[in-house]
């Protein structure tokens, strides 16, 4: 067996490959979003460069500005997001905790719908939508982007009710505290952090949604995902504008994941691997 | 309390009403926004509905269906999917577990490892698929070929390259959610109790052993999930081959979920693009009751 020290060692090799491969990327975009056209197509691509910032000008205030697009996104995600936590808390709650009868295939109808392919709803919802008029609308992207946020939200948040200590809310309906009053006082505030964990995920799920927008969406509500395409042409690929679109773009989510990242990594967990051994 | 029969029987009463009333605003909207439009979908299947040619649109019955068996693109496709899917989760979770199984025994930096690992998670599936496209991939002047050329392999155009796209998209899908992987193995391993490898460590088991004989059983029902959702995820994978190649070069990358959407949206061939779309639904579907029934069995 290798000595702890050369074992650690090695290890520590293999930190540093995870770090680079995952991180490089995201550095590369950033690189290159302080780059001139010319800078990007020098050779080799890692040579020296004089950094500027115009590509942050031109994607923020020039004649593609995304920042029209940057509010199209949170408009969409911050109502689905509210919606969302509004429909599913109280599911969660009955999934998890009352006596509802059908709760097995109530559950199971829940994940099926959370696992369908959105291939599958966007083509009847371009259907439905051209006929009744809300293509390029909020009300349409908000309605389908549901369907993708309520069952994960659901099925995420009836993990964290399942971690309630039951007696607390006995105890509170002893009290003959009526069930609404229970679980608004004493329920809810237990579960707090698992709610602002489900807000992160769906907020994050929703910004990054790119094909109901793209089928969906139109000139007026054209999510930052699709404005992305702005940059790109038949022609050529402006690639210091492209990133520093992109860098924008996902400065929000970065932010929240990166953030929140003790409870991300508790919420993709606790979704994921505590429902199986339970059962 | 003042039990007897009855009170109880009225408790349980009130509280079936009160868990329906509390359930049925999300059930309805699901149904509403999930079971009517895949109904819609269905019937759609079923007939011709071209937007270019809507004066011959109408009811055929099953052709749409009938027409996917002798069609070669649909096959391809069909294989397409088989292999990104399954190459894409095998990947995942072997390349996650094993990197899981190292950084766990790494007693400084874990936590550098779980930070980073949330940057491919986080990133919009299109803007990896567009810089892959052009800063990591593109021939001569992206990251990854200049690597290529500088060791001496040469230059390739990874996705242009029919025979190389499909393994580049692969590979995109790979980094992406390979760390999701990672961070729930991670997490898995940190929650199984330490005592098991005691008494191994004093059966004198060398590493290996531990890991096949203790920790690979115990990981066995985290590795099942995962399975599953990345599965359903790798099914229904667009946005980041869309950015990337749209399914070309050709139809080299054109899993079955790109052939609905093409057919669809590009040729506006909706009836024939929602029989497609139906077909990976099922697919889905079943794969997905499949592995929930084996969940549940646990």
């Amino acid at each position: 067996m290798m000595p702890r020290r050369g074992r650690q060692f090695v290890l520590s090799i293999v930190l540093f490959a995870v770090l680079t491969v995952w991180s490089f990327p995201v550095f590369w975009g950033l690189v290159t979003s302080l780059k001139t056209d010319r800078d990007v197509l020098a050779y080799p691509p890692i040579g020296p460069f004089h950094p500027i910032l115009s590509n942050y000008g031109e994607v923020l205030v020039g004649r593609a500005s995304i920042v029209p697009n940057l509010t199209s996104s949170l408009i969409v995600s911050v109502v689905t997001t509210a919606i969302t936590i509004v429909l599913a808390v109280p599911a969660a709650y009955a999934l998890a905790r009352l006596r509802l009868r059908g709760r097995a295939p109530i559950g199971f109808y829940i994940l099926a719908t959370q696992m369908l392919p959105p291939i599958g709803l966007v083509i009847p919802y371009f259907m439905i939508f051209s006929r009744v008029g809300l293509l390029n609308t909020y009300h349409g992207l908000i309605l389908i982007d549901l369907t993708l946020s309520l069952p994960f939200a659901i099925w995420l948040l009836v993990s964290y009710f399942e971690d309630i200590p039951r007696e607390m809310e006995e105890a509170a309906l002893i009290d003959r505290a009526g069930r609404f009053r229970a679980l608004w006082y004493v329920i809810l505030p237990q579960v707090r952090g698992g709610i602002a964990v489900t807000v992160v995920f769906v907020f994050l799920n929703v910004w990054n949604e790119f094909l109901f927008a793209v089928v969906l969406g139109g000139r007026v509500v054209r999510p930052v995902t699709v404005a992305m395409f702005n940059f790109i042409s038949l022609e050529q690929t402006q690639w210091g504008r492209v990133s520093a679109a992109a860098m924008i773009a996902m400065a929000p989510v970065l932010l929240l994941g990166l953030a929140a990242q003790k409870h991300i990594v508790k919420g993709l967990t606790l979704g994921a691997v505590k429902g199986v051994s339970r059962r | 309390m003042f039990s007897g029969k009855p009170a109880r029987h009225r408790h349980t009463l009130s509280e079936q009403r009160f868990a329906l009333g509390l359930a049925i605003p999300s059930l309805l909207v699901l149904a509403v926004t999930t079971t009517l439009p895949l109904c819609y979908l269905v019937w759609s299947s079923l007939q011709r509905i071209n937007l270019g040619m809507s004066f011959m649109d109408g009811f055929v019955g099953a052709a749409n269906y009938v027409n996917m068996t002798e069609d070669s693109r649909f096959w391809n496709s069909l294989v397409l999917t088989v292999e990104y899917t399954s190459a894409t989760v095998a990947l995942q979770i072997v390349i996650g577990l094993t990197l899981a199984v190292a950084i766990s025994e790494l007693r400084h930096g874990q936590w550098l490892a779980r930070m980073v690992a949330i940057l491919p998670i986080v990133l919009a599936p299109v803007v990896v698929g567009l810089f892959f496209r052009s800063l990591m991939l593109t021939p001569t002047f992206g990251i990854v070929d200049f690597l290529a050329i500088s060791l001496g392999l040469g230059s390739h155009n990874w996705l242009g390259d029919p025979q190389l796209a499909l393994m580049s998209v692969i590979a995109i899908h790979t980094w992406q959610w390979t760390p999701f992987s990672f961070l729930v193995l991670l997490a898995a391993m940190a929650a199984l109790p330490a005592d098991i490898y005691e008494a191994a460590r004093l059966d004198r088991a060398n590493a290996w052993m531990r890991f096949w004989h203790i920790t690979l059983p115990m990981l066995r029902p985290a590795i099942m999930i995962l399975v599953i959702l990345r599965m359903t995820v790798a099914l229904s994978a667009f946005a980041a081959i869309f950015a990337a190649t749209g399914g070309g070069p050709g139809s080299a990358t054109e899993i079955l979920n790109l052939y609905a959407y093409r057919t669809s949206f590009n040729e506006l061939n909706i009836g024939y693009g929602s029989a497609l779309a139906v077909t990976l639904m099922a697919i889905t579907l079943v794969i997905s009751a499949a592995m929930f029934r084996l969940r549940s069995r646990r």
